[in-house]
């Protein structure tokens, strides 16, 4: 016993996993994924999952890591949710009203409980909205337009508005990142490691390096899950996890190596490879701080030699759609215009009238998105006969974000992730100081478009002003889009009941294995 | 014997003091920042400055690492960035991991290279020696990612019954620990194997060129108990130290094939720790690594006098 305890937790969490049936991986080896593996105890109810990476941490509210989401998204809650056609639905709101002048809205709350047993209440939400206000966590942004939050007795809350916020569900709901945490879980300072949540399943354990293991809540409001036991395990390089997936040591993963994701929908068998459009886009920008890119001639030239739909071929081996815009082709918010049709004489001219000849443009990306690396050769290769050199700097993650930051930077790719509501697309990125504004756009017109969009409710009127600012933008070449990427994961043929949604969001508690 | 434990223990302090002052100044001087990292994409200057001062990463440079090294003189080696956890509580968790794959490895790598370098080395200049050679040649030159790549596609999968990553304890279950533990060993142990293989055959080669060997062989001594007796013995004091520079380079965590296998120990840990900037996690984990290369080193230093009597440990 003794010994055990030597050598540590980490045995000891393995140790207790084994005991509960939890360890699907093991045992067998049969290839026939995972259902016939484990003998009687069960293990046909337990999922495994090759994720890319280990979360940062469990606190929704703080963590910025997809990976962690991936895992927060089966153990909390928001108050609405967006369906798989991204809609939203009640969740832990089960109906909510708006004041005739749009400034207060009332939420009714669930009757359900914490996955410690804890009623869950209005005070819940309070604690949780003022929390991620008052401490300026990294999603305070969604809140700039909320005035108070406060309970109307134990089961309603009121948000108070500065001004009307048409997309307020969106920015309450759309995005796990604004969970609502139990203060209990907060203050005993647990809720990195053993987060409590309202969700389908809870942390039961957290192996670090290895896995972290989810239990189904039983009491969940949306009904007990039917997977008994989740293990998701950290696989970082895309050919292991395939050799997982196809050796039947784990029914789901999202880390494929993309370029055998098309002949693997093919031919692959045991499993199914899904591809769905995301509400993604990447994109590549311009430091306006610097010279020549301050002159929109020279950001105009570069974007006619630049041929998404080579980008797309090379950087995403097809799982993409080239988009000179944003938003992607299948929102309702999508607006069509693609006025950059590549035009080598063209961008030759408008580079000549801006007085530039032999430029050398440093282009950042990172190995953190191999894709921009990829798509930065084929950028350089297409700006060659301009007469502009690109010198491409492949950073660490680390170091990308912090020359952003210090806008050390000619110029970048990268993406923005997950967005719903077309303020998520626009907004931060392209109003003038926004928060990710990096590239230093000023556009007064644009300001104004953005700005009136977020206070206007009626579809037809905001999407109209969505639509002029992202013409303004596109002509500006402020952001150069892309292409908007498939999100794409595999799962083995004994998995039910589960849908990739174009948001990324996983949740696995209406699936089940057979 | 007790004199030189207490020099090199004296050694000890101030290679991990130096180690210290290096990992400090080289990790500050890498662009890049924990707290940014850790915000990722949704970036807010309000935010970060807040998240700074808490971290205490807002102080100057030379006070952060004098608290440092008096935290670090108790034992406290600070909390991740990341996690909140200790740091000496993050190391032990990762070391068992660690230990059964460097050791494990090198078992496999010995197995191997004995026999291999031995038998190169008696029939020196000849096909067997050749052979041995350029395979080894091969293993010392194709970087241990690649051959773990490839035991992968070769052995999981669809192609075959072992798993291509993860970890299961020894203590939980042997059984599994074994089947996991397998390849990622085969691709460090064939790489230590192909260093080995080679310095086994020159030590033995050297030994079998010398008096005693001729002198030996004209008293009608069997070759083979010549080359067991006398020339093992000798040629067994230098391979010692590679064996021991070999397994203590494996025990400091092998990054990439943990990286790649997703085996939970040291290297997989500083991997980690280097992506997010989490430096009190990346200072613990060199320092840790240090220590153990001083450790092993002073080890197999003691070893030498059970292996040559000659050897006098004073």
């Amino acid at each position: 016993m003794r010994m055990r305890w030597i050598v540590g937790l980490g045995a000891l969490t393995v140790a207790l996993a084994a005991c509960s049936g939890g360890g699907s991986v093991n045992v067998g080896g049969t290839s026939s994924a995972g259902g016939t593996s484990g003998g009687a105890s069960g293990s046909g109810s337990t999922l495994s999952v090759a994720i890319s990476g280990e979360p940062d941490q469990l606190d929704p509210q703080k963590t910025s890591d997809y990976n962690s989401f991936e895992v927060l998204e089966n153990v909390f809650d928001t108050l609405v949710e967006p369906n798989a056609s991204l809609q939203m639905e009640p969740a832990l709101a089960t109906s909510w009203t708006t004041s005739p002048n749009q400034l207060t809205w009332t939420f009714t709350l669930r009757n359900t409980t914490w996955q410690d047993g804890t009623p869950f209440t209005s005070a819940d939400v309070v604690y949780s909205y003022d929390r991620i206000i008052d401490q300026k966590l990294p999603n305070a942004y969604r809140f700039a337009e909320v005035k108070s939050v406060t309970a109307d007795g134990a089961h309603k809350v009121v948000i108070n508005l500065k001004q009307p916020t048409p997309d307020l569900l969106n920015a309450i709901g759309g995005f796990m990142g604004v969970a609502i945490v139990e203060k209990k879980n907060v203050e005993s300072g647990q809720i990195g490691q053993h987060p409590v949540g309202t969700g389908p399943y809870q942390v039961v354990s957290w192996d670090h390096g290895l896995s972290i293991t989810l239990a189904a809540n039983p009491h969940y409001w949306g009904g007990a899950p039917k997977i008994k036991t989740i293990k998701y395990t950290f696989v970082s390089n895309p050919t292991v996890a395939l050799q997982d997936l196809e050796g039947g040591e784990v029914q789901w993963t999202d880390n494929l190596p993309p370029q055998q994701v098309q002949s693997l929908q093919k031919s692959a068998s045991g499993f199914t490879v899904k591809s769905v459009p995301s509400t993604d886009y990447w994109y590549m920008t311009l430091n306006e701080a610097r010279k020549p890119y301050n002159d929109v001639r020279v950001r105009q030239a570069i974007a006619y030699a630049i041929n998404p739909g080579a980008i797309v071929q090379a950087a995403t081996f097809g799982n993409a759609v080239a988009n000179e815009t944003a938003i992607p082709k299948t929102s309702q918010w999508y607006y069509d215009y693609s006025p950059y049709t590549p035009d080598l004489s063209k961008a030759k001219s408008l580079l000549a009238a801006a007085g530039v000849k032999n430029l050398t443009m440093n282009m950042m990306v990172t190995n953190e998105y191999p894709q921009t690396v990829t798509a930065a050769q084929v950028i350089a290769s297409e700006l060659q006969p301009l007469g502009i050199t690109v010198k491409i700097q492949t950073l660490d993650f680390a170091t990308w974000l912090s020359q952003e930051e210090n806008g050390d930077f000619d110029s970048f790719i990268l993406g923005w992730l997950g967005n719903l509501d077309p303020s998520d697309y626009y907004y931060a990125q392209q109003i003038t100081g926004g928060s990710f504004n990096f590239q230093k756009f000023n556009n007064p017109t644009v300001d104004q478009l953005l700005n009136q969009a977020q206070t206007t409710t009626a579809f037809a009127a905001r999407k109209s002003l969505y639509d002029q600012a992202a013409k303004i933008i596109v002509d500006q070449a402020s952001y150069i889009y892309l292409y908007n990427p498939d999100v794409i994961q595999a799962y083995s043929s004994d998995l039910h009941g589960y849908t990739v949604r174009p948001d990324r969001a996983v949740r696995f508690n209406d699936a089940w294995l057979s | 014997m007790l004199w030189i434990v207490g020099r090199r223990v004296a050694q000890l302090v101030i290679v991990l003091l130096g180690v210290t002052l290096v990992v400090f100044t080289l990790i500050h001087l890498v662009p890049g920042d924990p707290v940014r990292t850790a915000l990722g994409i949704r970036f807010n200057p309000a935010i970060y400055a807040a998240l700074r001062q808490r971290a205490g990463l807002d102080k100057p440079l030379v006070v952060q690492y004098f608290s440092y090294l008096g935290h670090a003189v108790t034992g406290d080696l600070g909390v991740s960035f990341q996690t909140g956890q200790p740091v000496t509580q993050i190391l032990f968790q990762r070391l068992p991991a660690t230990l059964s794959l460097a050791i494990t490895g090198m078992i496999i790598g010995v197995v191997i290279a004995l026999p291999l370098g031995v038998l190169a080395a008696v029939r020196h200049d000849t096909w067997v020696d050749s052979g041995a050679r350029v395979i080894s040649q091969l293993g010392v030159s194709v970087p241990d990612f690649f051959i773990g790549t490839l035991l992968i596609l070769a052995f999981t999968g669809t192609a075959g019954s072992l798993p291509p990553s993860g970890y299961v304890s020894l203590t939980a279950n042997p059984l599994e620990w074994g089947r996991h533990v397998l390849l990622p060993a085969l691709a460090v142990g064939l790489v230590a194997a192909s260093i080995l293989t080679r310095f086994i055959r020159t030590a033995v080669l050297d030994e079998l060129g010398r008096d005693y060997v001729r002198t030996a062989a004209a008293k009608g001594i069997p070759a083979r108990i010549v080359l067991r007796r006398h020339v093992m013995r000798n040629a067994f004091v230098p391979v010692l130290t590679v064996v021991g520079i070999q397994l203590a380079s494996l025990l400091g965590g092998v990054i990439v094939v943990e990286v790649l296998f997703a085996w939970p120990g040291l290297g997989l840990l500083t991997y980690q720790a280097v992506e997010q900037r989490d430096y009190p996690v990346l200072q613990g984990t060199v320092l840790l690594i240090a220590a153990i290369f001083i450790v092993v080193n002073l080890l197999v230093d003691l070893l030498y006098a059970v292996v040559d009597p000659r050897i006098s440990l004073r």
